[in-house]
């Protein structure tokens, strides 16, 4: 019986990235849970290193493939280390190159697939995935069907799980089985277009001050930008926002953007639409400054502030200052 | 050049939903649409056509019989012809069952390129593409936000954490594209009337040389708990108040949840 968990742990600049630490972690859970151990499958510029997910969680570490590749030509690896190790689960970040590689790997071996999951467990030997569907208004606790194939493909939403903090140890490294790329291996990137100044990752931020069309054109996030430096945090949007070109893409939240999970959420001139919603809906805090008392935000904020952004946000910041006195 | 539009027909995001006894969602009971984001794959594969780059837009979707409603609204806003994939044995079909099924029909329809929505509003897996073009053995050229033909590779443009990347492969390809891509068109008038002429065909599952065995099931995955989510504290509104007023009781609130010091 099939009792390892293994992640899709994915490398970026030569370390692994937020969602390879936290899936790492959540990999580390369910082992202790199946009696299993962790073992990562590592991709991306920098997986020659993935020894160091050790200290993240993982007892062993399969390397696919290091490289800048886009993460789809890892696909035939991916399915050659999957079938060695028979793993029970096999946890993806729900990150466009994670579905990606989930989803090789789903079509390749016919696999049991879940998600984006918002938690998963392994009781009495069965993986069990709690889901929020039809737009959050259902929660659903599944399986895999009587009989399925093993491993379960499990895609977790950010912030599912929180990296292991001052670990050590060392993950044991080997390569991957050998493999033919296949079609996957004829996908390559052909231009590189890098931002001139730096993007925030927002699925890390634990503070996000988010600007919608409210905040009418690109020096209208000026104020948010200020507010988010003295909370800590991150400037994020709506899909209005971003497609009138005030902030860029990788800033959008929603069901085509982010899926955030911030301690606090600050939504600004953004009215709440269902889309939007769903990408921030499980903040653990959240605050809406709208000058629409009917704004549908108004009814699934904590805190609904109804008022004028740009008269309300300069001041919250000047209050935050004079407290901190700074 | 041959294109496939991939498309599912999804409750309304505004419609109710129910379940049904067995936790499945209950179809009937919501009003159907195209799913959204497919929308925006039929409007590349339109834009495509015009511009040229393909001669031939098909549609094709997997599902129950009404299915065929979301097929004659995407011929009304263009394309050539549809066929709809239907069978009992398909009911409640998971990621896996219906990537086999669609690479079996796209095997049949031999697109140079078949593309899908970046998700499903109902599943939203995101998975369907990718396990397709797995089955079939071709390059996945996935999440673009632009899709463009140029001689025997397909290109599509596609974020990174902090721009952006062009990615190609050789023909034939699985493609996806987000909502980016531009905004859906509307069927007009004369295109509802031309999309009642536009040839559709349905087959079975055994039209295309599979059985429900094959398919182990339809589904390897089973819901077997479906509940409301815990239900948060209703929201304390701030109005009516003046500016200083609504700010002190904004920063009053966050301190309390440790959020500032
Ligand atoms: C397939 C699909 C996918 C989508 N995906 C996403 C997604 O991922 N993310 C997303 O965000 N949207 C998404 N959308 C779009 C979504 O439906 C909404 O159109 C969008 O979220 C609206 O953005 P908004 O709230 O900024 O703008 P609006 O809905 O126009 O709201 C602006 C708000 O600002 C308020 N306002 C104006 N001026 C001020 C002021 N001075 N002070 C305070 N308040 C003010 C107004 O009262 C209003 O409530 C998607 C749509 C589709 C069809
Ligand atoms: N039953 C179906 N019939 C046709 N296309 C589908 C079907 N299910 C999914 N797709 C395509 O696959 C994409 C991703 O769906 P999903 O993997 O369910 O999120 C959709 O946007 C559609 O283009």
């Amino acid at each position: 019986m099939s009792i390892d968990i293994a992640l899709l742990a994915e490398f970026s600049d030569g370390s692994p990235s937020r969602s390879a630490l936290e899936l790492a972690a959540g990999a580390a859970e369910l082992a202790r849970q199946s009696g299993g151990a962790a073992v990562a499958l590592a991709y991306g510029p920098g997986a020659t290193g993935a020894a160091s997910l050790g200290a993240a969680g993982a007892a062993r570490a399969v390397v696919l493939g290091d490289g800048a590749a886009p993460a789809v030509t890892h696909a035939m690896a991916a399915s050659a280390a999957v079938r060695e190790l028979a793993p029970l689960a096999v946890l993806a970040p729900a990150t466009p190159n994670g579905r990606d590689l989930a989803a090789a790997l789903v079509g390749l071996l016919g696999l049991p697939a879940f998600g984006p999951v918002r938690a998963v467990r392994i009781e009495g030997g069965r993986v069990r995935t709690e889901q929020a569907t039809l737009q959050g208004t259902v929660i659903t606790v599944s399986e895999p069907a009587e009989g399925a194939p093993e491993p379960a493909i499990v895609l977790l939403l950010p912030s599912t799980f929180t990296p292991i903090e001052g670990g050590s140890g060392s993950a044991a490294v080997a390569q991957a089985p050998d493999s033919q790329p296949g079609a996957f291996g004829t996908v390559r990137i052909v231009e590189s277009h890098p931002a001139e100044a730096a993007v925030a990752n927002l699925e890390e931020a634990t503070i996000i001050v988010a600007g919608g069309r409210g905040v009418g054109s690109a020096e209208g996030f000026a104020p948010l930008r200020e507010l988010a430096a003295v909370l800590g945090g991150a400037v994020g949007a709506s899909r209005a926002a971003a497609d009138a070109g005030w902030v860029p893409y990788q800033l959008q939240i929603g069901q085509t953007g982010k899926v955030v999970k911030p301690a606090l959420y600050v939504g600004c001139g953004i009215s709440g639409a269902i889309q939007h919603r769903v990408g921030m809906q499980t903040a653990e805090n959240v605050l809406a400054i709208n000058k629409d008392p009917d704004a549908p935000i108004g009814e699934f904020a904590d805190l609904f502030v109804v008022g004028d952004l740009f008269i309300i946000v300069p001041k919250l910041t000047a209050e935050i200052r004079r407290r901190k006195g700074i | 050049m041959k294109l496939v539009v991939c498309l599912k027909q999804v409750p309304a995001t505004t419609a109710e939903k129910r379940y049904t006894a067995d936790l499945r969602l209950d179809r009937a009971a919501a009003e159907a649409v195209i799913n959204p984001l497919d929308e925006y794959a039929i409007e590349q594969a339109l834009r495509l056509q015009e511009s040229g780059a393909v001669d031939a837009v098909s549609f094709l979707s997997m599902g129950p019989e009404q299915s065929a409603e979301a097929l004659r609204r995407a011929l009304a806003m263009g394309g050539d012809d549809a066929t709809l994939v239907t069978d009992p044995a398909l009911a409640g079909a998971d990621a896996w069952a219906t990537a086999r099924v669609l690479a079996a029909a796209l095997d049949r329809l031999a697109p140079d390129v078949a593309l899908m929505g970046m998700a499903s509003d109902d599943a939203r897996g995101s998975l369907v593409p990718g396990a397709v073009a797995a089955i079939r053995g071709v390059p996945l050229l996935s999440y673009g936000s632009e899709l463009r033909i140029e001689g025997s590779m397909a290109r599509v443009r596609r974020l990174t954490a902090s721009g952006f990347n062009v990615v190609e492969a050789p023909l034939p390809v699985v493609a996806s594209v987000t909502d980016q891509v531009g905004e859906p068109r509307y069927a007009s008038l004369k295109g509802i009337m031309a999309a009642k002429r536009k040839p559709m065909e349905t087959w079975s599952l055994a039209d295309l040389g599979l059985s429900a065995a094959d398919l182990r099931g339809a589904a390897l995955t089973r819901v077997i708990e479906a509940r409301k989510p815990e239900a948060k504290p209703p929201t304390e509104r701030v109005e009516n108040m003046s500016p200083d007023e609504a700010v002190t009781r904004i920063v009053d609130w966050l301190a309390a949840r440790k959020l500032v010091s």
